[in-house]
């Protein structure tokens, strides 16, 4: 069997090895309640990079979404108590208009995506500092139970957490895989200049793109902000980076195309298994980053198509 | 001194070169002559180094010698002076001479300008260009660019001890008549230190200068013929290799058009800087053939008529209404399709598989609020599969591992089973094999039968002449010529090329 014919099958295959190693390093990883809570701790992430799939598998990135997550937290909690659970209209519209400003940039203006979302995200940052005030806020405890406390619930021993989880990547699956708007998701990162010779509207595509990334990071955001019941200019620092290595170990190459919203949960769970590895080894938090910076160069050096890419800089 | 034993090339799905011999002497200037897609190119490639050969040898003075790159064929005193420019335009005259040995200018670590540029001097010279070595590239005309690269190439005499081989590829295409002389001249007064091959169309050139000329066909040396019994048609005919017979491009298939009003009309369109007032109809049923060299408007028109670039002025009608808007969107909503040149770049994603290619059109028939009827897809895809006979184990199959010919048909029925009625075709049929071009061509008969227009723009001359009813001949941008009438009389090549050139 070819290497190529593998290359599809690396993320569930590192899964199970990781997992299993984790597994038989200690035991109690397997524990299904640890398991349970270990998974629902990185729902923001993940629904953070079921959102950055989109701009990556058009062959875009984007570095907003840390900033956008920052941001919504403070705007959920600034206006929670004016107007209660539909704050999360207000979250998710943010997120996607300045997912949609960095697309547009990004087609009408030609700023290179990794640029647009760059300046968009600390567009961004400076909204979440002026409207905090650059201070730690917190949400009225009764309030957020009212609105969102049904997000930490469980339904038979499932919590809820996961099931939005679910329910999103159901979603994106949905999107990616049956619509003619996924369809032409796939054709612009596959082949843009066919799609544009086929007659798609190739830049609304990929503002869209942009913008469901920005609204899945309005989402993450929100959940993160309910769940530490707070906001704050740097609540989500740190997840840019395992977003962006969840979908590249996941297998949804930088040059796009391949992959997609299920390899992502891959990628996340991958994440998940790493992060309990590290914390079994005791290493320390400050060092986490440094080894998933070092995953993300190699993640990236595996799975991108060296033929489409003819001068990098 | 220089020769090619047995060389063979192979792509993926194509034999680029099969068992080709060459041999060059010393001071001797060779002419490759051959159709697009004769394996020309390719052979350049296995020449100056680009390229390996699969199988055969290169010998220089009866060693065999083997390059992995451009810059080890140089070593060997093999250059090349290219037809795309290879300049780089914000860099000086010198720094493009010299581009990769700066070396030899280093002192102490900072590069001597001044010895650069009398260096420079001297290379100019050889190609007697008086020009100011540190003046940006981009400020040269065309000529005295090819005549940088030639001096460029020349700087080898200095580097390599044994004889050159030098490489012109289409050196005259952008030169004027004096220049294309004076570079004659130059390449003459060369021949006590360099042999040359020189590629190019203009077959009076190549007869011109070359002392033998190989003629390629299909990837093969078909003959070699010295310049003293040298004869134009008989080349030519050796190069298309085959009584053009009337069966080849189905012209007994071909019907009168229909006189119904047109599908299309362009009326004075202009884009500047690319063609100027284009004039004409397109009929259901009508093949129309733009014809011209390279950089003559022929894609920029498909390409404005698809809605890829604005007309600046005139107007462009479908089925009698005038086009308000420009986009590709709006051309594939109004009936028009497009096989790009670039077929697997443009034509068909790789990646995405036959249905997915085949619907990516017109995603809108085979979706409701925007899902997607996958089984419509599927069943279209195979319906098509059948009809056009395209060779695929399923409807499932990546195209990008489909032949050309099969990709070329994927894009056919990508437009066809969306209704399109006018297509656009830009060289449908390069880089397909014999059988694959038929197979096109009995395409075209069956369109234009089920009332399609067609422009055209083809691979070769005499394939434009067999397909076309009308021929429009450009030339830098402006319509020279119409030939109508092709049931009863057919232009020749002579007329075409007359109006071309």
């Amino acid at each position: 069997m070819s290497m190529e014919r593998i290359k599809p099958h690396f993320p569930w295959i590192t899964l199970i090895v990781l997992g299993t190693l984790v597994g038989i390093a200690n035991p109690s990883f397997f524990n299904p309640a640890g398991l349970v809570s270990l998974t629902a701790d990185v729902v923001p992430l993940f629904i953070m990079a079921l959102g950055m799939t989109f701009a990556i598998y058009i062959g875009g990135i984007d570095l907003s979404v840390q900033q956008l997550a920052n941001m919504v937290t403070v705007i959920a909690t600034v206006y929670l108590a004016q107007f209660g659970i539909a704050v999360a209209v207000i979250c998710i519209a943010a997120g996607f208009l300045i997912g949609a400003i960095s697309g547009y940039a990004t087609t009408r203006l030609y700023v290179p995506s990794f640029v647009s979302t760059l300046a968009m995200g600390f567009v961004a940052l400076s909204v979440a500092k002026y409207l905090s005030g650059q201070r730690a806020l917190y949400m009225d405890a009764e309030l957020r139970n009212a609105s969102f406390g049904w997000m930490f619930d469980n339904t038979a021993g499932v919590p809820h957490e996961l099931i939005i989880a679910a329910v999103l990547l159901l979603l994106a699956w949905f999107l990616q895989t049956r619509t003619s708007f996924g369809r032409s998701l796939k054709a612009v990162g596959a082949g843009e200049l066919a799609a544009v010779a086929s007659g798609l509207n190739v830049n609304r595509i990929k503002i869209l793109a942009f913008a469901i990334s920005g609204g899945f990071a309005g989402i993450a955001g929100l959940i993160f902000s309910v769940k530490l019941s707070g906001g704050d200019a740097n609540l989500a620092n740190g997840f840019l980076l395992l977003a962006i290595v969840a979908v590249l170990v996941g297998g949804t190459p930088l040059t796009g195309g391949v992959g997609g919203v299920l390899n992502t949960a891959i990628g996340t769970l991958i994440v998940m298994v790493i992060r309990a590895a590290m914390v079994y080894l005791e290493v320390a938090a400050t060092q986490q980053q440094m080894i998933f910076g070092i995953i993300l160069i190699i993640a990236i050096g595996l799975t991108i198509d060296r033929t489409k890419l003819r001068i990098v800089k | 001194m220089y020769a090619l034993r047995k060389i063979d090339k192979v792509f993926p799905g194509v034999k680029a070169l099969s068992a080709v011999d060459l041999d060059i002497g010393r001071g001797e200037i060779i002419g490759l002559v051959g159709e697009n897609g004769a394996g020309k190119s390719t052979l350049m490639k296995v020449i100056y180094g680009a390229y390996q050969p699969d199988s055969g040898s290169i010998e220089i003075d009866g060693q065999t010698v083997r390059f992995s790159n451009p810059r080890q064929a140089m070593h060997h005193g093999i250059g090349m002076v290219f037809q795309e420019q290879s300049l780089i335009t914000n860099l000086t005259v010198m720094e493009n001479i010299f581009l990769g040995y700066e070396q030899q200018f280093v002192r102490y670590g900072i590069i001597d300008w001044k010895a650069m540029a009398e260096a420079a001097k001297a290379q100019l010279a050889k190609v007697k260009l008086a020009i100011d070595p540190s003046a940006i590239t981009s400020s040269l005309s065309f000529a005295q660019r090819q005549l940088v690269e030639l001096a460029k190439v020349l700087t080898l005499e200095e580097r390599v001890d044994g004889d050159l081989v030098i490489l012109l590829d289409e050196p005259t295409s952008v030169l004027a008549r004096e220049e294309v002389e004076l570079l004659f001249s130059i390449v003459r007064d060369l021949r006590n230190r360099a042999s040359f091959i020189f590629v190019s169309h203009r077959m009076e050139e190549v007869l011109e200068i070359s002392d033998r000329i190989y003629v390629m066909k299909d990837g093969e040396v078909v003959d070699v013929v010295s310049r003293d019994v040298a004869d134009i048609d008989a080349i030519q005919h050796k190069m298309v290799g085959r009584e053009i017979d009337k069966e080849y491009y189905r012209e007994q298939l071909q019907k009168a058009y229909s006189d119904q009003a047109p599908l299309l009309s362009l009326e004075d369109v202009s884009v500047s800087g690319r063609f100027s007032n284009v004039s004409f109809d397109l009929h259901a049923g009508e093949v129309l053939c733009l014809v011209g060299t390279e950089g003559s408007g022929r894609e920029a028109i498909l390409r404005t008529i698809f809605g890829m670039e604005h007309p600046t002025s005139g107007q462009l009608s479908v089925r009698g209404k005038p086009v308000a808007r420009f986009s590709p969107q709006a051309a594939v909503a109004a009936g028009i399709g497009y096989t790009p040149r670039e077929r697997k770049v443009e034509g068909i994603v790789a990646g995405m598989n036959v249905f997915e290619n085949m619907t990516l059109s017109q995603l809108g028939n085979y979706s409701r609020a925007g899902v997607l009827n996958v089984s419509g897809e599927r069943a279209t895809a195979r319906q098509w599969i059948e009809r056009l006979a395209i060779k695929t184990p399923s409807e499932h199959k990546d195209c990008g591992g489909l032949s050309g010919g099969n990709q070329q048909k994927v894009v056919l029925a990508k437009w066809r089973s969306g209704g399109s009625d006018i297509l656009l075709l830009d060289h449908p049929t390069r880089g397909l094999d014999i059988g694959a071009k038929e197979d096109v061509y009995d395409m075209i008969r069956e369109m234009s039968d089920a009332g399609v227009g067609i422009i055209l723009v083809a691979d070769t001359l005499e394939e434009a002449i067999g397909l076309a009813h009308t021929i429009i001949v450009l030339k830098d941008g402006v319509a020279q010529q119409r030939f109508d009438g092709f049931l009863t009389q057919k232009p020749s090549l002579y007329d075409l090329l007359h109006h071309m050139i």
